[in-house]
């Protein structure tokens, strides 16, 4: 267990040395330089020359690497080219509103989708699996833009019910104003559930297949004993880690549904520093979405190799 | 219905079953025609090859067949049709008064859960016993079934024993509820011969133990003859011939019967002679195929007539409760197939075409607590320690060892597919880069290989001719043109016909698939050929085509060959030297004459006892070993075999690892072992 | 879908070929494939919805009632007689617009999954088969690449790329299409990878080996063609996944440009207009979602026939 813990945190260390790499030279080394992108075409080269001096921009790109990191790691990002504000601040109060609507989406996709998932597997081919299974097709074939559009036709031009945007006041919880959050929440948990469904069901199939269960049931067990002692505990396993992965990916999707609602998280400011080409913002999010991911992935290792005696006892 | 005797009322009665599959791919016939009793106290042993429909037998028994399937005929367990039970009725029979153990115990436990919960709740559901009592009766269990430390064993998890035991849990799954039925489907294959062995022992004993009536499957007639009071024989569905074990192994009365106990190598004593194995021509009647009114047996028979073609033959009754599927099953003739020729033996001469000295290989390296520091916590897996050998020209050197002695390591090492860590490997004087994509054309080309898996061996998305083609034109150098010529006359040469050659590697069965790889090993000018357990998955009726093969080339062409197997009567039969490994050290090594008559190392003496033997009559020998090999992972302080040796002599055995010592009057003959000859006879004769 | 990739698969054989029958062999292989996965009730029902959007794709612009960027009736009408699906803030014809996005959604999100599957199978099939540090090194890069959400990648290399002063040469279709190779090929090559570990150690390559054929030999001759299953699965997966980046691309605005017609961007456009004209974004919304559903069913379909377990990754 140890040692196993010690090969997947340096594998995520490792990873994360690579991302970094890939963010900087994506953002900085490619793209020609940003003194150029800031002062645009018609210019002196001794301005130019100036202005990178001044950024430091005319050092070797291998200084201005660990330069990044180094401050990168004692939490200084530095500071945003649009707002002229540090990079901090104004990712703190997105990211946030941001995690708010993870959580409820999180919480409310995971449980329904494992319980349905393993429900529909231990059925399969009944009536209840196929109408599931085919829901979850079609969960997962919508991309979050269409689910969003069309939550908002329905509940809100039609039944009104709801907000059709989510647009807050600066400085204000999204939790003051709960129906804002429902329609991006809902868009968020279709897809997640139906992929964690698919994905479950799936495991919970391969698992009914196996030898061992096959032992259960000419053991003479009841169903029920069955389901809970030899096929969930096995067909969670490969689960858990679907579910990190998803953790990671949900950040995906996190970007169009919060453009669809005008929520104000990461998601849509990510957008916006694109558009504007707001380099340290853009290098503080993508390093900041792949940390997500790797301590996502760290998690799922964690509990995988708790729940795996495989690896707890070795 | 036995209402004149209802004491010998059968347990089980079934009678006239068939099982029927319904798949995407088409209708599977599983089962056609099977009648059999099973009594109280009695091993019905139910044997046959592969896909004769023995295993669909047991699980109808057990009311659990997957898949749309239709089962007719009736399985009377104490009177009541279980094929007509309802699923609630038949849970409550399962595990409680019928209960199975498997062919893979590895896969049959549940991974995640401690095997003592997993044997309590059979005893909890079914006895309705509370947690203590229950956990009681488990550790009795464990400790019936002869697993060590019953008390604790039950807090282990599966992948933490070895086979054996694994086994033996799930025979004590099974003995749980005092079950009325227990069925084994090829409860010992896949395990060691020594493990195997030992649960044979076991099933002998639980015979005399308990009162229930034991279903043995079984493709192994050896196992069979162990433990079997009555066999029934199968093949495509039907069951073909059945009679008490003694009266079926001496008088047989169905030619199948008589032609798979030809199969089968025999082994010998000191003064008999090897003989000639034969084959049975053709393939089984597939189950894809339907019913049809002729003997399904009748275009492989040796004594084939007009009748069997026109009419199915009905079970006849043979006397002494005999009963044959044969029209004529009075004029079963002993040498039916073919007279019993004593094998050519090649005298003991013979120059060294390929020498290894030193050969090692080792997996992986030393693994830290912390990855890269830490105090070292896992060492590499030491699979092949220092062996050395000798292949002579026109000799075969069968190999021979339990799963984890090293023998597939070595094949690998010499034929260059995983590079050695140290040692020197000639061929005929000159040496042999580690790797094979370092080796000279003229050496691959010397050094041959045949794999286990026939149908692993060729490419499943290309034609037969591929391989084939390839390996004359990259080997011999053969043009486009000569090389189809020659392809085709490899063919014939291993009994297939020509136009096999733009065949699918699917199209054809496992015996032909396995000839093809021949002729691919026969194709450039192959000087020593490495067979991996070439035979190992084929069905003992096609075995000896293939070895019967290698025979012929090898009288030929004078080939040497490299034969490696699990399987001593395989061995016993093919080699003139052979080699015993165990646990990646040379145990034994030499002429094999020399080796077997009388075994002079306590390893190979066990390996021979532990070989199950086609004859009811053969005296089993009663040396077991304990345990399973070793993991490969320590490093012997003393002998490598000192901690499972029946015949262990005293604390220099753990203490010093065992000089080489010539064993016998040839001089090749070596034994790495503290005993000396005459020491091992004494302690034999004790 | 059918016919580029057996296109492709002469193409990659053809340069590879010596024994004779390397077309018939790929071309057979896959046309089982796809023969078995008509046979699944999920391929039924999915192929011909693909059909349908595939004769869009082809005869869109030419089937439509009117032209995609003409202003042919009232604004924000909605869906009548004459404009079926109603019209949009400029007037155009939503029906006809939709009918000739087709192409374009298709063609971008096909091209872009083959690239991808073209650069993961070489670069999966290549560390695999390698194996060693190289294998090691490959793999730490890809897994550093998948940690981020195959959006975010693309946004990246799109905006980075395409906007700087070469990018500009390139269209910004083509853009896309690269941006959708580069993003899956991480994930392809994993899946590549593993099946090559595990056909390398199957006893035809040791074999092969042992005949002395060199490694780009064993890997396209004796390798690939063992791979089609999974390559068929893996296609349609990534083609399903190509369409869902490509129309959110196109969402964000970053997909082909106006007026040309584009489901994502018609949908994004119908955002500010959805409470008074819905059916603005229904038409396209609807296009999207029928198509993907048509190539996951279709997937599935290919799946049971191939009885690859229901398992894939994520986009």
């Amino acid at each position: 267990m140890v040692r196993f813990l010690a090969v997947r945190l340096s594998l995520i260390v490792l990873t994360l040395l690579v991302v970094s790499v890939v963010i900087f030279m994506v953002t900085e080394v490619l793209p020609g330089d940003a003194a150029q992108q800031a002062l645009g075409q018609s210019v002196t080269p001794e301005s130019l020359e100036a202005l990178r001096a001044k950024w430091g921009l005319d050092r070797p790109c291998y200084v201005r690497y660990f330069d990044w990191i180094g401050s990168a790691l004692q939490g200084d990002l530095g500071d945003s080219y649009k707002y002229n504000k540090p990079v901090v601040e104004i990712v703190g109060p997105r990211l946030y509103n941001s995690i708010i609507l993870l959580v409820f989406a999180f919480v409310i996709s995971v449980p329904t989708a494992v319980i349905t998932g393993v429900w529909a597997g231990v059925r399969r081919s009944s009536f209840g699996d196929q109408f599931a299974s085919i829901v979850s097709l079609v969960g997962i074939s919508l991309p979050e833009f269409v689910t969003g559009i069309l939550f908002i036709v329905i509940f809100a031009s039609w039944l009104h019910w709801l907000p059709s945007s989510s647009i807050l006041l600066p400085g204000t919880s999204p939790l003051t104003r709960p129906s804002i959050l429902v329609l991006p929440t809902l868009t968020m948990t279709g897809v997640l559930f139906a992929y964690i469904m698919r994905m479950t069901r799936a495991n919970v199939i391969d698992v009914m297949e196996t030898n061992y269960v096959r032992t259960a049931i000419l053991k003479g067990l009841p169903m029920r004993r069955i389901i809970s002692r030899h096929i969930i505990p096995n067909a969670m396993l490969p689960t858990i880690s679907v579910i990190a992965v998803n953790i990671g990916w949900m950040l995906g999707g996190l970007i169009i549904v919060e453009n669809v609602f005008a929520y104000p998280g990461i998601g849509s400011l990510l957008l916006v520093a694109i558009q504007s080409r707001d380099v340290p913002i853009l290098q503080a999010l993508a390093l900041l979405i792949a940390m997500t991911y790797a301590v996502s992935n760290l998690l799922a290792d964690l509990s995988y190799g708790l729940l795996n005696p495989r690896i707890r006892i070795s | 219905m036995n209402e004149k005797q209802p004491e010998v009322a059968p347990l089980v009665q079934v009678d006239h079953l068939t099982v029927t599959f319904y798949t995407p791919t088409g209708v599977v016939h599983a089962v056609r025609d099977a009648s059999f009793e099973i009594l109280r106290s009695q091993v019905l042993g139910l044997v046959g090859e592969s896909g004769c429909g023995k295993s669909t037998a047991a699980f109808a028994i057990m009311g659990y067949l997957q898949g749309v399937n239709r089962v007719d005929g009736y399985i009377s367990f104490e009177g009541k049709d279980i094929t007509k039970m309802s699923a609630s009725e038949i849970r409550r029979l399962r595990g409680d008064r019928i209960a199975m153990v498997y062919q893979d115990p590895a896969t049959s436990l549940n991974p995640s859960m401690r095997v003592g919960p997993q044997v309590e709740e059979v005893i909890r559901t079914n006895l309705r016993l509370g947690s203590e009592q229950a956990h009681e009766r488990a550790v009795g269990l464990f400790e019936s079934v002869g697993l060590a430390d019953p008390e604790n064993i039950g807090r282990r998890y599966p992948h933490e024993l070895s086979g054996g035991m694994q086994q033996r849990i799930v025979i004590a799954m099974a003995l749980a509820c005092d079950p009325d039925l227990l069925i084994m489907d090829e409860p010992t294959t896949g395990l060691d011969v020594t493990t195997e062995a030992t649960i044979l022992d076991l099933v002998v004993d639980l015979k005399r133990r308990v009162r229930a009536g034991i279903l043995f499957v079984s493709h192994n007639l050896g196992v069979i003859a162990r433990v079997a009071d009555r066999v029934a024989v199968m093949y495509a569905g039907q069951v073909i011939e059945q009679a008490p074990a003694r009266e079926l192994f001496k008088n047989t009365h169905h030619p199948y019967t008589a032609g798979l106990l030809s199969c089968v190598p025999r082994p010998i004593s000191e003064d008999e002679v090897t003989t000639k194995l034969t084959s049975i021509p053709g393939v089984v009647y597939e189950a894809s195929k339907d019913d049809i009114d002729a003997c399904l047996f009748a275009s492989r028979c040796p004594m084939v007539q007009d009748q069997c073609q026109e009419k199915a033959p009905e079970m006849f009754n043979a006397g002494h409760g005999h009963e044959s599927r044969c029209f004529f099953w009075r004029d079963v003739p002993k040498g039916l197939w073919g007279k019993e020729i004593p094998r050519e033996e090649i005298g003991h001469e013979g120059t060294s075409v390929l020498s290894a000295k030193n050969l090692r290989k080792f997996y992986g390296r030393w693994q830290r607590k912390y990855l890269f520091f830490g105090p070292q916590v896992k060492p590499p897996v030491r699979a092949l320690v220092d062996a050395d050998f000798d292949v002579k020209s026109g000799r075969t050197l069968g190999v021979v060892g339990e799963s984890g002695s090293g023998k597939t390591t070595m094949a690998r090492t010499v034929a260059g597919l995983t590079p050695r860590n140290r040692g020197e490997l000639q061929l005929r004087g000159d040496d042999l880069a580690p790797e094979v994509e370092e080796r000279s054309r003229q050496q691959r080309d010397a050094l041959r290989m045949v794999f286990q898996n026939p149908t692993a061996s060729l490419n499943p998305q290309l034609p037969i001719s591929h391989a084939i083609l390839r390996s004359l034109r990259k080997l011999a150098g053969l043009s486009r043109r000569e090389s189809r010529e020659r392809a085709a006359e490899l063919l014939q040469a291993v009994g297939l016909d020509p136009g096999y050659l733009e065949r699918l590697p699917g199209e054809l069965s496992g015996g032909e698939q396995q000839r093809v790889a021949l002729a691919g090993a026969f194709a450039g000018n192959a000087e020593i050929i490495l067979a991996d357990e070439a035979v190992s998955s084929l069905d003992v009726s096609v075995q000896a085509q293939v070895l019967d093969l290698l025979g012929k080339h090898q009288r030929e062409e004078g080939t040497s060959y490299i034969f490696i197997s699990h399987d001593l009567g395989v061995v016993r039969y093919v080699s003139d030297d052979i080699l015993v490994l165990y646990a990646g050290h040379v145990a034994e090594s030499g002429p094999a004459d020399c080796v077997l008559k009388p075994p002079m190392h306590p390893y190979t003496e066990a390996l021979l006892s532990a070989a199950p033997v086609p004859d009811p009559d053969a005296k089993p020998t009663s040396i077991r070993l304990p345990g399973a090999v070793p993991t490969l992972l320590e490093r012997f302080q003393g002998c490598f075999f000192a901690g499972r040796c029946p015949r262990k002599i005293g604390p220099i055995c753990d203490q010093s690892p065992p000089p080489p010592r010539i064993g016998s009057d040839d001089s090749d003959h070596i034994i790495y072992c503290h005993i000396t000859a005459d020491e091992l006879k004494t302690i034999q004769q004790s | 879908m059918m016919t580029s990739n057996t296109i492709k698969g002469r193409d990659w054989t053809a340069v590879f070929r010596t024994g004779g029958s390397g077309i018939t062999t790929s071309v057979r292989a896959l046309k089982n494939q796809f023969m078995l996965a008509f046979r699944t009730p999920a391929g039924r029902i999915g192929l011909p919805i693909v059909l349908i959007h595939l004769t869009l794709a082809l005869f869109g612009t030419w089937l439509a009632p009117y032209d995609a960027t003409d202003f042919v009736g009232p604004q924000l009408d909605a869906p009548s007689w004459q404009f079926l699906m109603g019209t949009d803030v400029f007037g155009r014809d939503i029906l006809s617009r939709v009918m000739s996005g087709a192409g374009s959604i298709i063609g971008i999100s096909a091209a872009g999954a083959l690239l991808g599957i073209a650069l993961g199978t070489i670069v999966g099939m290549g560390s695999g088969y390698k194996g060693g540090k190289t294998d090691e090194v490959i793999m730490r890069i890809m897994d550093g690449l998948m940690s981020f959400p195959s959006l975010l990648m693309a946004l990246l290399v799109l905006t980075i790329f395409a906007s700087s002063e070469i990018g500009q040469r390139l269209p910004q279709e083509g853009w896309v299409i690269l941006t959708i190779g580069i993003v899956f090929m991480p994930p392809i090559s994993r899946v590549m990878r593993s099946t090559t570990l595990a056909l390398k150690t199957q006893e035809f390559v040791q074999s092969a080996r042992m005949r002395g054929e060199p490694a780009p030999y064993i890997i396209f001759r004796e390798i690939l063609p063992n791979t089609w299953s999974v390559l068929a699965v893996e296609l349609s997966v990534r083609l399903s996944y190509a369409i869902l980046l490509a129309s959110s691309l196109g969402f964000l605005g970053l997909g082909v440009q106006p007026p040309s017609p584009d489901w994502g961007l018609m949908i994004s456009e119908s955002r500010r207009y959805i409470v008074a004209a819905p059916w603005v974004a229904l038409a396209p919304a609807f296009a999207v979602a029928s198509l993907i559903i048509g190539v996951n069913l279709l997937t599935d379909g290919i799946r049971q026939a191939s009885r690859l377990p229901q398992k894939g990754t994520y986009p």
